[in-house]
C-alpha cells in the first residue's frame, strides 16, 4: 500500500469509544422506548460506522463482530424483529465483548476466541437465519485473474439513456478500456439517434462497438462497466489468441479453514469452535513432559510483561473543541502585539514614558492570564464522559438488588479537567454502588413507607466558586445514626464516652473496615469502599461531605478543585521566608486580642475564635525559623480549615493573592509533613505550599520536621 | 487546477482518511458531516468536481443528498460516488435511482479507492 493509513489508527480508536459510549446509552434508553426509530437508527450508525472504520484497518475481527451485531440491529430497526430484554441483555454482552475486541485490536493481544464465536452464534441464532455474508468479503477482481494470456474482445455496449443523469462520461468508459490494453478497432453505433427536433441533449443515444486487445481476462473487462451493467445492453465477446497452462496462485496462502468457510463445507461456528479446542502451546508441552507447569508459568509472565509497556506507550488524546483553539490562537496574536509594542517601547526608552511602559505590562499581564486560563480550559472535558457510565451500571445493580431503581442524570457539561474526571470514575462508582445497596430500600420496604416503589438515585454537577461539586443523592431510608454508633463502639473506632456531633457520626462510614450492611452481597458490604472514595478524593485536593435525612435520603457531595496543576493562594510572610496557603482552606485571617489567647498544658495554645477553641499554631516554630514577631496579639492568624477541623495559623504578614503553579517536592525532593508542594514566586525564589491536612496532624501529634 | 472532492460521512475517522488519500493524490478536499451540511457546503459556493459520500448518515443520508444534488443545476452531470458497506443490491439500486455515478464498497485500501475515482472523473 502506497498510502499509509497507519496513523489515523488512533482516531478511529478515539472515535470508536465514542461510538461505543452512542451504542450502550442507546441500548439502555431502548428499554423505555423500545419503539423509537431514531434511538434505533442511532445505535444502528454507531455499530456501522465501527463496522467500516475497522474493515479499513484491517480488524477484520471486529468488523465481523460489529457486522453481526449490526445484523440484528437492522431487523430491529425495520421491525422484524422486536426489542426484548433478552435481546438487549444480548446486545449488551455484546458490546461489552465489541470493546474488548477493540482494546485488543490496539493492544495487539489475542482476544478470546471462543467467547466471540459464542456470542457471535448467539447473535446470529437469535435472527432465526444466519447470516452468510461476511462483512469483508471482497473480492477484488485484479487479485482473483487468471494469468496472462492475450484475449481479444468484442464489446458492444449500449448504455442507458440516463447515462448522463448519473454523472458518468462514456468517454470515461472507453479511456478505461483502452487502458487495459490495445484498441484495435472502433465503431460508432448511432442508429438510436431520433430526429433532431425529438433530441434531448441530456439524454445519451449512442453505442459503441470495438475490438481490444489486451492480457486482462473477462472479469476485468466486465468490470469496467460495474456502474452500469444493469440498463445497458452489453456484449462482451472473448476471442482468446494463445493460452498458457494455469499456474497455482499461490501468493499469501489461505489458512484452511477461511477456505473450508469459503466454499461451504463448514460454517463459521463450526470452524471457531473446532479453533477454540486447540490446545495451548504450554499445555501440550507439559502434557508431553517437555517442560514444568511453573516454567510455563515463568515464561508467560515474560511475555506479558513485554506486552504492558507497549500498552503504556501509548499517548492519550484529548479533543479540543476547534473554537477553544481559534480562541487561543487570537489571544496569542493579541501576546505577540503586546510584547512588539513593548519591545519598540524598550529600544528607544526614556522615563517620561513610564506610564506607558506600566500601561504595557499591565497588558502582557492580562494577555498570560487570559492565556493561562484559555490553556488550562483546553484540558477541561464536561463530566458527561464520567457519567455516561452509570445507567449501564445501575441497570445492572438494580437487577441484582432486586430493586427497581431511576438514575437521573444532570450538569452533565460541567467542564472539569481530564486527570481529574479520570480519577473520579472510581470514587464515584463506589458511591452509586453504595446507595443502590444500602442506601434504596428493597420495593415491599418502600411501599410500606409510603414511598413510590421505583427508588431515584440522582447524580449531578455543577461549579461552585473556584471548585466543582458532584453530588450522589438517594431518596432511600437515610444513615441509621445509631447503628453507625453502635457499630463504631463494636469496632473501636469510637469509646462509648464520645460525644459526636451527627457530621462527626456520618464521617465514622468512611473509616477503613466499617459496614453496617447486615449482608454482604457481591455489590457492596465489605466494608472496603468508602474509606477508598474518601482517600481518592482527598488524594485529588477534593472533599466528601454527607447529608442524610432519615426515611429521606442521603447526599454525598465531592467537592473538587477545577485543576490539579494551578491553585489560587495565599502568600503570607514569616521572618524572611514566604509560604503558600491555598485559598480554598482559609476562613478569615484575625489579629487576636490579648485575652483570647489561653495555654493548657498538654494541649498547647488555644485561641477563642467567637465562643470556639481552636488550637493555634506558630508557623516559625513548625519549620523552626527565625520570626519577625512572636507575640500573637501583632502578628496575623490564619483560621484554616479542612474536613471539618479547623487551626489557626500564626504569620507575620498577609503579603497578597495569587494563582500558583504547584512543584511536586516528592519528585524533586522528599516529603515533607505540613508542605503540599512548592512553587516559583514572582521574584524567582521558592515559596512552600502549605498543606493544611499535614498541619492538622502536627498540631494534634505535635510533632514537627525542619524545612 | 486541482479538481475539488466534496467528502461526506459522518465518521470522523473515514473523512479524514478519505480526505488524507485524496490530498495525497493532489485533489482538493471539502470535507462535511452530513448531507445536510454537504448542501450548505455546495448552497456556500463550494464547486466540486466530484462527490464521494457515505449513505448511512444523521440529519440527512447519503440517498436524499445525492437527490438533492441532481437537482442542482450546476451538479447535475457532476460524478457522485456513494461508500457503503453493504454489497447489497439494494443500496446499489436505490443509488442508481438517486442518480449515484457509482460506488465504492468498504472496506477499501487507498489504491481501489483512486482506482474507482479516476473510472469516473476526467483526468
Amino acid at each position: 500500500m502506497s498510502t499509509d493509513l497507519s496513523h489515523f489508527k488512533d482516531a478511529f480508536f478515539e472515535e470508536s469509544q465514542e461510538h461505543l459510549t452512542t451504542i450502550e446509552e442507546g441500548l439502555l434508553q431502548l428499554e423505555q422506548r423500545p419503539g423509537d426509530i431514531d434511538l434505533l437508527n442511532r445505535i444502528f450508525r454507531g455499530a456501522h460506522s465501527i463496522k467500516g472504520n475497522s474493515g479499513m484497518f484491517g480488524f477484520t475481527a471486529v468488523s465481523q463482530f460489529t457486522h453481526k451485531m449490526e445484523s440484528v440491529l437492522d431487523q430491529l430497526r425495520s421491525s422484524q424483529m422486536v426489542v426484548t430484554v433478552a435481546i438487549t441483555d444480548l446486545l449488551l454482552q455484546s458490546l461489552d465483548c465489541l470493546k474488548t475486541l477493540i482494546d485488543c485490536a490496539r493492544t495487539g493481544a489475542a482476544p478470546d476466541e471462543a467467547h466471540v464465536a459464542a456470542l457471535g452464534g448467539r447473535l446470529e441464532a437469535c435472527q432465526g437465519t444466519p447470516a452468510p455474508g461476511q462483512a469483508t468479503a471482497v473480492p477484488a477482481a485484479d487479485e482473483r485473474s487468471l494469468p496472462p494470456g492475450t484475449h481479444r474482445f468484442t464489446i458492444t455496449w449500449a448504455p442507458p439513456r440516463y447515462l448522463f443523469q448519473r454523472g458518468l462520461d462514456p468517454a470515461q468508459f472507453l479511456k478505461e478500456l483502452a487502458s487495459l490494453g490495445t484498441v484495435t478497432h472502433l465503431a460508432l453505433d448511432a442508429g438510436r439517434l431520433p430526429v433532431l427536433m425529438e433530441l434531448d441533449p441530456e439524454q445519451c443515444y449512442l453505442g459503441w462497438t470495438l475490438e481490444l486487445e489486451t492480457g486482462k481476462d473477462l472479469k476485468v473487462i466486465d468490470a469496467v462497466f460495474d456502474f452500469v451493467r444493469e440498463d445497458s445492453t452489453l456484449t462482451i465477446v472473448d476471442n482468446p489468441v494463445e493460452t498458457h497452462p494455469t499456474a497455482a496462485v499461490s501468493d499469501g496462502a489461505k489458512p484452511l479453514g477461511e477456505i473450508l468457510v469459503e466454499t461451504g463445507v463448514v460454517s463459521q461456528t463450526q470452524l471457531n469452535q473446532a479453533l477454540s479446542q486447540q490446545k495451548k502451546v504450554g499445555e501440550i508441552l507439559v502434557e508431553q513432559k517437555v517442560a514444568t507447569p511453573e516454567q510455563i508459568s515463568e515464561a508467560l509472565k515474560k511475555q506479558s510483561e513485554c506486552t504492558v509497556p507497549a500498552k503504556k506507550a501509548e499517548t492519550p488524546s484529548i479533543r479540543v473543541d476547534t473554537v477553544k483553539i481559534d480562541r487561543l490562537i487570537n489571544l496569542v496574536g493579541e501576546l505577540v502585539i503586546t510584547q512588539s509594542m513593548l519591545s519598540d517601547l524598550g529600544s528607544r526608552f526614556e522615563m517620561s514614558q513610564l506610564p506607558v511602559l506600566l500601561e504595557r505590562v499591565a497588558q502582557l499581564e492580562r494577555n498570560t492570564r487570559e492565556i493561562q486560563e484559555r490553556v488550562m480550559g483546553i484540558r477541561m472535558v464536561p463530566i458527561g464522559n464520567a457519567f455516561s457510565r452509570f445507567p449501564r451500571l445501575v441497570r445492572d445493580l438494580s437487577g441484582k438488588a432486586g430493586k427497581k431503581i431511576q438514575l437521573i442524570l444532570s450538569g452533565e457539561e460541567t467542564e472539569l479537567d481530564k486527570t481529574v474526571i479520570e480519577s473520579i470514575g472510581d470514587p464515584l462508582t463506589h458511591l452509586v454502588r453504595n446507595s443502590a445497596d444500602h442506601g434504596l430500600e428493597p420495593p415491599d420496604e418502600r411501599l410500606a413507607a409510603g414511598k413510590p416503589e421505583q427508588g431515584i438515585i440522582r447524580l449531578n454537577a455543577f461549579h461552585e466558586g473556584g471548585s466543582i461539586c458532584i453530588t450522589v443523592e438517594d431518596d432511600g431510608r437515610g444513615l441509621n445514626r445509631d447503628k453507625i454508633l453502635a457499630k463504631g463502639i463494636k469496632q473501636g473506632l469510637i469509646a462509648e464516652s464520645d460525644k459526636l456531633s451527627d457530621e462527626q457520626i456520618w464521617m465514622l462510614i468512611f473509616k477503613p473496615g466499617f459496614s453496617t450492611a447486615e449482608k454482604v452481597t457481591d455489590v457492596s458490604g465489605r466494608g472496603v469502599g468508602m474509606d477508598v472514595v474518601k482517600r481518592n478524593i482527598e488524594g485529588l485536593g477534593g472533599t466528601v461531605s454527607i447529608k442524610t435525612v432519615t426515611g429521606k435520603g442521603t447526599t454525598f457531595t465531592l467537592k473538587l478543585p477545577l485543576t490539579l496543576a494551578i491553585i489560587e493562594g495565599m502568600t503570607v510572610r514569616v521572618g524572611q521566608d514566604t509560604y503558600i496557603v491555598p485559598l480554598l482552606s482559609i476562613l478569615e485571617s484575625i489579629q487576636p486580642k490579648r485575652e483570647m489567647l489561653k495555654s493548657i498544658v498538654g494541649k498547647g495554645e488555644l485561641v477563642n475564635v467567637r465562643g470556639t477553641y481552636l488550637p493555634l499554631m506558630r508557623l516559625y516554630d513548625v519549620f523552626r525559623l527565625e520570626p519577625e514577631l512572636s507575640d500573637p496579639t501583632k502578628a496575623i492568624l490564619l483560621i484554616l480549615e479542612t474536613e471539618g477541623e479547623r487551626v489557626a495559623v500564626m504569620v507575620d504578614e498577609i503579603l497578597g493573592q495569587q494563582q500558583v503553579v504547584i512543584k511536586s517536592m516528592e519528585q524533586n525532593f522528599r516529603k515533607i509533613e505540613g508542605v503540599a508542594g512548592a512553587t516559583i514566586l514572582g521574584d524567582g525564589t521558592v515559596g512552600f505550599i502549605l498543606d493544611v491536612r499535614g498541619l492538622l496532624n502536627i498540631s494534634r501529634n505535635g510533632t514537627a520536621q525542619a524545612a | 487546477m486541482a479538481k475539488t472532492v466534496l467528502v461526506v460521512d459522518d465518521s470522523p475517522t473515514m473523512r479524514q482518511m478519505v480526505a488524507f488519500t485524496l490530498t495525497s493524490a493532489g485533489y482538493q478536499v471539502v470535507e462535511a458531516g452530513n448531507g445536510k451540511e454537504a448542501v450548505g457546503k455546495v448552497n456556500g459556493g463550494a464547486k466540486p468536481d466530484l462527490v464521494v459520500t457515505d449513505l448511512n448518515m444523521p440529519e440527512m443520508d447519503g440517498i436524499t443528498l445525492i437527490k438533492e444534488i441532481r437537482k442542482m443545476p450546476a451538479l447535475k452531470f457532476t460524478p457522485i460516488l456513494m461508500l457503503t458497506t453493504e454489497a447489497s443490491d439494494d443500496k446499489k439500486k436505490a443509488g442508481q435511482a438517486a442518480g449515484a455515478t457509482g460506488w465504492i464498497v468498504k472496506p477499501f485500501n487507498p489504491e481501489q479507492m483512486m482506482a474507482v475515482i479516476k473510472k469516473v472523473l476526467p483526468g
